[in-house]
């Protein structure tokens, strides 16, 4: 029976109408998940080099040690974000001959084919091998397998289980990731140490190797309980995400922009009310630390903007980009509603220019908090805005009318790539490129502050033609509407 | 009000529709009948500016449907779910719909007061968006919104399809009284004959995007109809 059920999830992964979405979109999967395995490798061979150097004085098992419970704590708040419910696929079974416990079994085994029950192997498993089975030996090295493993089947069906009582939403993954910080920030400040918390548990672990079977018995006691309660709620409409009482609301501060703000406000509520942007929504933030692995202190201090330009447009123009590559798909469930209706081209267009505006203020405004690392990159964050807000937008406009595949925003974002085609990856370049070729002829002869100026003032130039760029696009959008109503209706 | 010039569409070598010539004057109620793939929703589309016709044209009061707005102005459709934002409750489609019309949240609120016996207690208030109501509530909330637009030409696909019986029978009055009242202009398909030969006064008959059958309707519409469709 089960393998029944896995061959037919196969089948329904192979044959999903959107999977062959563009090869162009599978190879760079393919390439983000090597990346991110070799990331992992990386980090599991090179933590016994790290460990030392990031806690000096410090031998690295007791840093090793030290981490484990942060990486899972870390690891519980990522999955209550990312990882889903493996709930909808069993709808066409319930009706059949088949006993409940085998469709449990089934949720169950499912929910283990999950990417971050992998991370462990390639992340912890090295410095088990390398440090930890030379020190104490094999009956330890054990052990720790058993007990890091258990961890992460712990966390999967704790998850599975907070998320199936649907009592998490994103606001409980964003105070779940400020307590993280809080916690690490006490740390710093040695007030309270998770560190030598865990470090503690470790280190008896390896003393009395028996007791990392006590996570084993919490692994299997939250095991229980999931299946228990699957078992007793095995009813579609209870284990997918619970009903709270929807409300209608008006974004006040929209409507001074009149009609403009109106499809503004409704765009907005399209954000906030679907999985899929809102996750969309929530990466931006996390790419706000995208400068603290490009903002160097030698590149710095050397002004090397052109090395650091990618990374100010990237964060700042986040939301550009990622609600960008998708745009009028987003509505593509209702597109033909639009056209038909009474809404005037040029407001929709404009409507787009205003909520981009708002939402790269926004970041840039939230960014500016590198401003503590160095004045200067609060002036390559300037220019970067105005770029993004005079001159990203109207890429993003112009691919748009280019873009005809129908996108189900109801469905989850990560590693979703329905909808995702050529555009979305030609997209980076122009819009990338642009401000770094601007700058590169001055960045040569040693003007950094001059490039910085060229970038900007072509950002305000274009800001000041978007009269002209909202009668262009909306020209496009005219030419273009049958095409795309028709690509949105398949 | 609307006429159809040579109108033509074709899809992969198969012609879908093609309409030489084709006239509806003001005030008249068109039911369009027609088996599956005849043609109905794409005409309708075409109406609407929706799809690009391969070649002619749709004149409404004089205008080229594809060239101009102004049609907007005057007309309202529902055709399927996509016409919906479904993502809104309905007090907000609603607003969202009155505004594009120029009418306030107040008298938004006191037209939908008229349609409380319509929605039957099943629409407003409910806390639920667009999305999470059942077809045939989803269908009430776009002919509602259709209406809520004071139209002078309402296109309605398939209006009846999902509806329970009470409210099939509400929106026939409703469409009657609105001809009366405001001369309004209407065309409805539907596969149910008994539905169209009661509420319209025309109907038009689609065979694999032509018109074979076009005659207004009397005491032997309905028999007619059940003999064409019962070869």
């Amino acid at each position: 029976m089960l393998t029944t059920f896995l061959d037919h999830q196969r089948k329904a992964f192979w044959r999903s109408r959107n999977k062959a979405g563009s090869i162009a979109a599978q190879i760079v999967l393919v390439f983000f998940m090597l990346y991110f395995l070799a990331v992992a490798i990386g980090v599991g061979f090179g933590m016994t080099k790290f460990l030392p150097k990031f806690f000096p004085g410090q031998d690295a098992i007791v840093s090793f040690n030290g981490l484990i419970l942060y990486y899972f704590a870390f690891d519980f708040i990522m999955r209550l974000q990312l990882q889903e419910l493996p709930t909808l696929s069993i709808i066409p079974y319930l009706h059949l001959k088949i006993p409940k416990r085998k469709i449990i079994q089934f949720l169950n085994i499912k929910a283990l084919f999950s990417a971050f029950n992998l991370w462990p192997f390639f992340i912890f498993f090295p410095f088990f091998f390398i440090k930890i089975a030379p020190a104490y030996g094999v009956l330890t090295l054990l052990m720790y397998i058993v007990s890091v493993l258990s961890l992460a089947v712990f966390n999967n069906y704790l998850v599975l289980y907070i998320k199936r009582k649907s009592i998490a939403n994103i606001s409980f993954t964003v105070i779940g990731l400020a307590i993280f910080a809080g916690f690490a920030a006490l740390e710093y400040y040695k007030v309270i140490s998770v560190m030598a918390a865990s470090n503690f548990v470790f280190s008896k672990l390896a003393q009395y190797p028996y007791i990392g079977f006590v996570f084993t018995l919490l692994a299997l006691i939250i095991f229980k309980i999931n299946s228990t309660y699957l078992r007793n709620n095995l009813y579609a409409e209870e284990l997918s995400a619970g009903q709270e009482k929807k409300v209608s609301t008006d974004y006040a501060f929209l409507n001074r922009f009149g009609r403009v703000g109106e499809l503004a406000a409704l765009e907005l509520k399209l954000i906030l009310r679907h999985k899929r942007p809102r996750s969309a929504v929530f990466m931006s933030f996390l790419f706000l630390c995208y400068g603290f692995i490009f903002y160097k202190e030698s590149v710095i201090a050397k002004n090397a903007f052109g090395q650091m330009m990618f990374a100010a447009i990237f964060m700042t123009g986040i939301s550009i980009i990622i609600y960008g590559q998708f745009m009028f798909a987003w509505q593509s469930a209702h597109f033909d509603g639009i056209l038909s209706n009474k809404i005037n081209f040029k407001d929709f267009i404009k409507a787009k220019f205003l909520l981009f505006t708002i939402s790269c203020t926004i970041i840039t405004l939230l960014a500016s908090f590198y401003g503590f690392i160095s004045p200067k990159l609060l002036l390559l964050h300037l220019a970067a805005y105005l770029y993004n807000i005079g001159f990203g937008t109207v890429i993003v406009l112009y691919l748009a009318t280019l873009n005809y595949k129908r996108l189900d925003i109801t469905k989850a974002a990560s590693f979703n790539y329905q909808g995702t085609g050529a555009t979305q990856w030609l997209l980076m370049f122009p819009y990338v490129l642009t401000p770094i070729l601007l700058y590169v002829p001055f960045g040569i002869m040693n003007k950094p502050y001059l490039g910085l100026m060229v970038v900007s003032l072509f950002g305000l130039i274009m800001l000041l033609m978007r009269g002209f760029w909202v009668n262009y696009i909306v020209k496009r959008f005219e030419k273009q509407r049958y095409k795309i109503a028709e690509g949105f209706r398949e | 009000m609307l006429e159809i010039r040579n109108l033509q569409k074709h899809y992969g070598g198969r012609t879908v529709v093609n309409i030489p010539n084709l006239t509806i004057r003001d005030g008249e109620t068109i039911g369009l009948v027609g088996n599956n793939g005849a043609g109905k929703t794409t005409l309708f589309r075409m109406l609407l500016d929706l799809i690009r016709p391969d070649g002619g044209e749709v004149l409404s009061k004089n205008e080229n449907v594809a060239a101009t707005d102004q049609w907007k102005d005057y007309t309202a459709s529902y055709l399927d779910e996509g016409f919906l934002i479904d993502y809104l409750t309905p007090e907000e489609y609603f607003m969202f719909i009155g505004s594009l019309h120029n009418l306030s949240a107040a008298h938004v609120a006191d037209y939908l007061k008229q349609y409380e016996e319509f929605f039957n207690g099943e629409i407003l208030n409910r806390g639920k968006y667009i999305r999470d109501f059942s077809k045939g509530n989803q269908n009430k909330v776009g002919i509602a919104a259709a209406l809520m637009q004071k139209p002078e030409l309402l296109v309605l696909d398939e209006p009846f399809a999902n509806l329970d019986p009470t409210t099939q029978i509400r929106l026939k009055t409703l469409i009657k009284s609105l001809k009366a009242t405001h001369r309004l202009t209407t065309l409805i398909s539907s596969h149910d004959l008994n539905h169209v030969t009661d509420v319209c006064d025309r109907i038009i008959l689609l065979e694999k995007g032509v018109v074979i059958k076009d005659f207004k309707t009397d005491e032997n519409t309905l028999k007619e109809l059940e003999a064409y469709f019962s070869e």
